[in-house]
């Protein structure tokens, strides 16, 4: 399976999925044109790869400095994706990563979490 | 107008307090260069940063807005595989506030839904925005919403006031729409 990498442009953050490691990072910013359409292929490719094998622990490091409303949909299918495959023997763990001088980013990794039910969801401050 | 009313136009957004300013054909990359713009002035003065990203966070609210929803588009070849719609958005810094104006036109049937939209928002305490926010997150969006049917929720929770609209009819067919928040 090929590992997910998609560069990232001012409007849209940088994604990087190992399939082996089972470390998946997306970084940047997300008020895209079309939020729908860039992240359709990142759940279809999570898809598949939980389709192929279960019992896989993977984490995923989450670092965004802004996202639009409509980004904070799609980050929420993301972690409900997430939350499903971890539910069926997977363990997954999510980790917010946000700036300590960025209170909206702190302020929104909390309703996230609160959202996500069981999943592990870490708030990580990085200090700048 | 004549050259001379030009002096009065310029001077009212003067006055008003608007500092950034585009009318016409927005594009999503010409909305990314207003960001550009708008972060680089503020970052030149020494705006905080978390102020900084709510000023910006508005003014891409409100423009993708206008993108997605303005009943005003052009049939430009050469962008036609672009979203873009026609209108106007302003930012300013009045009276120890910044604030963020947009403005497009609105198909008359759609804005009675709009207008009872806005109004349920602008009577939302913090806390009823949040839960109001949250649950709109879970559903699917309207059939005709292009986002998460997120963003009137996200500007009023970024404001430091209610959020202001007001619409205009223009004919039988069509309105202009005015949306107003306050930082």
């Amino acid at each position: 399976m090929e590992n997910l990498i998609i560069s990232g442009t001012e409007s849209t953050p940088e994604i990087n999925f190992n399939h082996s490691s089972g470390i998946f990072e997306i970084r940047g910013e997300s008020y895209p044109e079309n939020t729908a359409a860039f992240y359709a292929p990142v759940y279809e490719w999570l898809n598949n790869y939980f389709a192929q094998a279960t019992g896989k622990s993977v984490t995923l490091n989450v670092e965004i400095i802004y996202f639009n409303s409509s980004s904070s949909k799609a980050l929420m299918n993301l972690f409900d994706l997430l939350s499903e495959v971890g539910s069926k023997g997977n363990a997954i763990s999510v980790n917010w990563i946000y700036d300590e001088d960025n209170e909206s980013g702190l302020e929104y990794g909390e309703e996230f979490k609160e959202d996500v039910g069981k999943l592990e969801f870490n708030l990580v401050v990085k200090n700048s | 107008m004549k050259v001379e009313d030009f002096f009065n136009y310029q001077e009212d957004l003067v006055d008003s307090g608007v500092f950034l300013t585009f009318s016409g054909v927005l594009t999503h990359d010409f909305m990314l260069k207003l960001g550009d713009m708008l972060k680089t002035k503020m970052a030149l003065q020494n705006v905080d940063k978390n102020l900084m990203l709510k000023v910006f966070s508005l003014m891409i609210e409100q423009s993708q807005n206008i993108i997605f929803y303005s009943s005003e588009k052009l049939a430009i070849p050469s962008l036609e595989n672009e979203e873009m719609g026609i209108g106007t958005v302003a930012v300013g810094f009045k009276d120890d506030h910044y604030f963020v104006f947009c403005g497009n036109h609105i198909a008359n049937p759609k804005v009675g839904q709009l207008s009872a939209k806005l109004e349920a928002i602008q009577k939302m305490s913090p806390e009823e925005l949040k839960q109001h926010y949250k649950e709109q997150r879970r559903l699917e969006p309207d059939t005709d919403s292009k986002g998460a049917g997120l963003g009137f929720i996200e500007m009023a929770r970024k404001s430091s006031q209610p959020i202001e609209f007001a619409f205009r009819k223009i004919d039988d067919n069509q309105s202009y729409f005015t949306l107003k928040t306050i930082i």
